[in-house]
């Protein structure tokens, strides 16, 4: 059924489809009126979303590692190519990004009132960059969108943003510019390293190229020393995007001041690209490093979930609330994926799809709010569970899905990664557990704060509940939390290969230990409790 | 000494050209009433299109590589390089000037005559292969940039431009002639290839003569660049200039300038590679530092493209400093994307610039993107090629320069050149801010009515993009056209 996927460059289509919308916006709707422009973005959208759906079922999961591949010549001069593919992890994560790009420009509707196709146009605009991130397997191609992308988000919340919008939209910029830039010097050491050589280092005399693939095969050749700083150097520009403390400070500017979709945006797949390439770059091109490492990235995981969890119990406004959660949440992730067993990066890579989903519509439902009574202050609210109580409901669930209630979403990942680091180091696990508890303690208090007690603000009386369109970008997120709470086998079984080959390629010990076994080990076995 | 052919002088016929276009322009303007900015504008296009023709044509005529004139010029693939970047950046400064000069008032003749006659020197420069023909172009060249900053006769800061100008650009030419004249002491000869070879023996006695010559004459080549700590003269040049004239020496004259520095290091001063390169480090490094952290605090335009340029010196270094093939492809790709785009920015301060100095400030540019959007948009691909964003080829190029430091080794310069280019980010969005951040109390679009600038400008942002998408091409017509690497054959 889906096997004209593979007859076409599926993944160009996904990644310029929404290009192609904003050039259309950009060249032939002058002066049209703003409802069309609205629509045909919604719709630009929610075609590619329909589009990428495919990937889910034609991907096979058993078969290469990376598939949909597109290959073509680019910039020959410097060996840089023209590289698409996916593997499962970048299925899930280009999934994600085309499912949560329709909620938020569903949610932009109403939202946006001043300079409408000026909006959409980078809306789209940031869509093509994060797709193409996830996409490229060549590494030159992989940083020019990696950048490229930062210049819509930056308008997104330089014109669009709250009181502080100018300051929030620079400080993200540089923080994130700083970082991409170091990165781009790990890069380039990797490049001549595989090729020519470096000064001082020697090389591999492999053709030029940037191929990511072809690093990974390289990784074990690369002397301990390189690899040091060529991962600190990536650590600088992947923890910021993460953020890791205590390269977070921009994220509570730009997410406050973002509007809902760049903060929806921002927090649902901009951060996974850090994680995103730690796991695609930094463990199996920099094994070695990794492991020299490891102490230092866990502690300052660990610390990114007591902190931010810390911090958000002290926010009384919401969305900050949700930003700092953010923090605490990624030095989940963080933390899964440096155990660097199955179990960890399969729980890591799940809570970066669950903490997409979750904490953006954690955004969704403060903007619905906000577009409601213009304040995200805690204290303005109370008792509003009986004038809304369908967004009452809704902010329920989603509460109890970023606190990883059983059933939910988040339960999965969080265990799972509890799993995993448990068996790296037992103590990590323990104090990753005070985390959840600060989470559930924060996020309850909060919603206790503004949905019970009594309905002291006579503002707050007769809010419209939740409307149909509102409806029609939440209820799908709140039922991907419940198929990932209830059955999550089918996305640990599309994340296996890729995990197993990045344990493989990070810890060959550690995989080798658990193939000797002739049977998974003892996480293994946990995982498969987990799933069924 | 051998005996010139005759048939050599052709081979200097787009030069020739390009004077004699010149010379007419400058008796054309002083007949009669003289000659209209766009009548001469024409002329002038004539004949940059016909040095151009001329200088492709040329290519097939030479033997490729060979001193040609007893040794006093030479014609190799990295001339030709150069001498078509200067016809296209010296076209392109045609069509920012045809208005301003037509409002300005002055004589047109003798403004396109003596862009022209500077266009010549920078291409007998970059042809030079001996330090004596090589002086004498840059001073033809440094002569007519002079007068072309005060242009403007009757206003105070063009002749205070002009004169700071003159004063340092001749303490730097004298610096060079006398760093010149201590390497023909030490060295007996002038030609680059000899003195190449001589300084190879040189250096092997320790010797002091030519050490202190080759540093007078770096410094002298700094000074052209406008690398710190020999930027000074820069930020007051470019303000005061006519904006056309500015972005012509920020581009033209800066490409001649690292073209012939190129030659000089590679070809002159090849033996003396590892001492050179620890000066070129320090240079490198404080012109990107202090380039970029005096712009941030501009609130003029041209005054913050100065320092801009200045920084971009530094990263432009860094292609000299790395002495390996990578480094010197980077640095011609960097230098051609840096043409249009800074060619493009200057276009659109020019544009906005009409009513008595409005448009200098960065303030001018509020609300722009809604009185023009098509210019904004422009402005907004300039100032991403500027900080080395894609989809541009100011990213590419930088990226090729701060790879040809890794490669050699120099980590370190890298670093600061990418941190400092992230600095950069601050103030060139300082205008994106403005832009397209911030609303103007003024409605009515306020912008020259120039069809051909606009169109020269949507040029520029086109081609910024394209050498930034497909810079493949590019990449390919710069490494055929690289010197060989002197110190690879000696």
């Amino acid at each position: 059924m889906f096997d004209w996927v593979l007859q076409v460059p599926i993944l160009s289509i996904i990644c310029y489809l929404p290009l192609a919308g904003a050039v259309i916006i950009m060249l032939f709707m002058r002066g049209t009126n703003n409802l069309a422009i609205q629509r045909f973005a919604t719709m630009v959208v929610a075609i590619d979303f329909v589009v990428s759906v495919p990937l889910w079922f034609a991907f096979e999961r058993q078969g290469e590692l990376f598939q949909f591949r597109e290959s073509a010549n680019w910039i020959e001069a410097v060996g840089a190519r023209y590289e698409f593919g996916v593997d499962g992890i970048a299925v899930l994560l280009v999934l994600l990004t085309t499912f949560l790009g329709v909620a938020a420009v569903l949610s932009s509707w109403s939202a946006i009132q001043v300079r409408e196709k000026e909006y959409y146009i980078f809306m789209l605009l940031l869509q093509t960059g994060m797709l193409g991130v996830f996409m490229a397997m060549d590494f030159f191609l992989f940083y020019v969108f990696w950048e490229v992308m930062l210049v819509p988000m930056y308008f997104l919340i330089g014109i669009w943003g709250g009181p502080r919008r100018l300051y929030a939209a620079i400080k993200f910029f540089l923080y994130t510019l700083v970082g991409s830039v170091l990165m781009l010097l790990g890069i380039l050491a990797l490049y001549f390293y595989n090729s020519t050589g470096l000064m001082g280092w020697g090389g591999l005399g492999n053709p030029r190229s940037f191929f990511i693939p072809q690093f990974h095969e390289i990784s074990s050749q690369i002397p301990p020393d390189l690899q040091f700083w060529i991962f600190l150097v990536f650590f600088v520009g992947f923890a910021i995007k993460v953020p890791m403390f205590p390269f977070h400070t921009w994220l509570p500017d730009a997410h406050v001041e973002a509007p809902t979709a760049g903060s929806v945006i921002l927090a649902g797949v901009l951060l996974k690209m850090g994680t995103y390439g730690f796991v695609r770059f930094s463990l199996p091109i920099l094994p070695a490093a990794t492991i020299r490492l490891l102490p230092w990235l866990a502690g300052l995981s660990i610390v990114g979930i007591l902190y931010g969890a810390l911090v958000a119990m002290a926010q009384k406004d919401m969305k900050k609330l949700v930003a700092y959660s953010s923090v605490s949440h990624l030095g989940f992730v963080m933390l899964g994926i440096f155990s660097l067993n199955t179990a960890g990066i399969n729980g890591g890579v799940l809570q970066m799809i669950n903490h997409g989903l979750s904490t953006g519509a954690l955004f969704l439902l403060v903007g619905v709010i906000y577009e409601r009574r213009h304040t995200r202050m805690i204290a303005d609210y109370g008792g509003i569970s009986s004038e809304m109580p369908l967004f009452a409901t809704i902010f329920m669930v989603i509460t109890l899905s970023s606190i990883g209630l059983p059933t939910l979403n988040g339960f999965i990942g969080e265990f799972t990664i509890l799993v995993g680091v448990f068996n790296r180091t037992w103590w990590w696990a323990l104090l990753a557990v005070i985390g959840i508890v600060l989470g559930a303690a924060y996020m309850l208090w909060m919603y206790q704060r503004v949905f019970f007690g009594p309905l002291k603000n006579p503002e707050n009386k007769g809010l419209d509940d939740l409307n149909g369109r509102e409806l029609a970008y939440l209820l799908p997120i709140v039922a991907m939390c419940f198929w990932i709470g209830l059955y999550p086998k089918p996305f640990f079984e599309i994340m296996e290969k890729p995990v197993d080959y990045i344990v493989q390629k990070v810890d060959p010990e550690y995989a080798a230990a658990v193939a000797d076994d002739g049977e998974p080990s003892a996480d293994a076995d946990l995982v498969a409790e987990v799933e069924d | 000494m051998t005996p010139i052919a005759p048939q050599e002088f052709w081979l200097l016929l787009p030069e020739m050209v390009l004077a004699i276009f010149g010379m007419a322009l400058l008796i054309a303007g002083t007949m009669g009433r003289g000659i209209g900015s766009r009548m001469a504008a024409v002329a002038s296009l004539v004949g940059l299109a016909v040095a151009t023709i001329l200088v492709v044509w040329t290519q097939g005529q030479a033997t490729m590589g060979a001193p040609i004139l007893a040794g006093m010029f030479v014609l190799d693939g990295y001339a030709l390089y150069w001498k078509v970047l200067f016809l296209i950046a010296t076209a392109l400064t045609v069509f920012l000037s045809v208005r301003v000069i037509e409002e300005g008032g002055y004589r047109a003749g003798e403004y396109y005559s003596l862009l022209l006659l500077a266009t010549t020197g920078m291409m007998l420069m970059v042809s030079g292969f001996n330090l004596l023909s090589i002086w004498i172009s840059l001073e033809l060249m440094a002569l007519s940039s002079y007068i072309l900053v005060g242009y403007f006769k009757h206003e105070r800061r063009s002749n205070e431009a002009s004169l700071k100008y003159f004063v340092l650009g001749a303490l730097s030419s004298g610096i060079l002639l006398y760093g010149i004249s201590l390497l023909y002491g030490a060295t007996n000869t002038l030609a680059l290839p000899e003195l190449s070879r001589s300084l190879a023996q040189a250096i092997l006695h320790g010797d002091l003569l030519s050490a202190v010559g080759w540093v007078l004459l770096a410094v002298g080549l700094f000074f052209k660049v406008s690398a710190a700590p020999f930027h000074v003269w820069t930020p007051d040049v470019y303000v005061g200039a006519p904006t056309p004239v500015t972005g012509y020496l920020a581009v033209a004259s800066k490409a001649a300038s690292f073209a012939i520095l190129v030659r000089i290091f590679y070809q002159g001063l090849a033996p003396l590679v590892i001492d050179w390169q620890i000066v070129v480090a320090a240079v490198a490094t404080l012109s990107m530092i202090w380039g970029n952290i005096a712009a941030l605090t501009q609130t003029n335009v041209k005054r913050m493209l100065a320092y801009s340029s200045i920084a971009h010196a530094g990263y432009i270094l860094l292609g000299v400093l790395a002495a390996n093939e990578t480094g010197l492809w980077a640095l011609m790709f960097y230098l051609l994307a840096y043409t249009f785009f800074t060619l493009g920015a200057f276009g659109t301060v020019v544009l906005l610039e009409r009513r008595e100095y409005a448009g200098e400030t960065v303030s001018d540019y509020a609300g722009l993107a809604r009185r023009a959007p098509f210019l904004a948009a422009c402005m907004l691909i300039f100032l991403l090629a500027l900080t080395g964003l894609p989809p541009t080829g100011g990213f590419f190029g930088k990226v090729y320069l701060f790879a040809a430091a890794i490669e050699a080794g120099w980590t370190w310069v890298a670093v600061i050149g990418v941190l400092t280019s992230a600095i950069s980010l601050y103030y060139y969005m300082s205008i994106v801010v403005q832009m397209y951040l911030k609303d103007s109390e003024e409605t009515t679009p306020v912008l020259m009515r120039a069809p051909g600038l606009a169109l020269a400008i949507g040029f520029c942002a086109v081609v910024t993009v394209i050498l930034g998408l497909l810079p493949g091409i590019f990449v390919d017509l710069a490494k055929s056209s690289i010197l060989p690497l002197a110190w690879n054959l000696l």
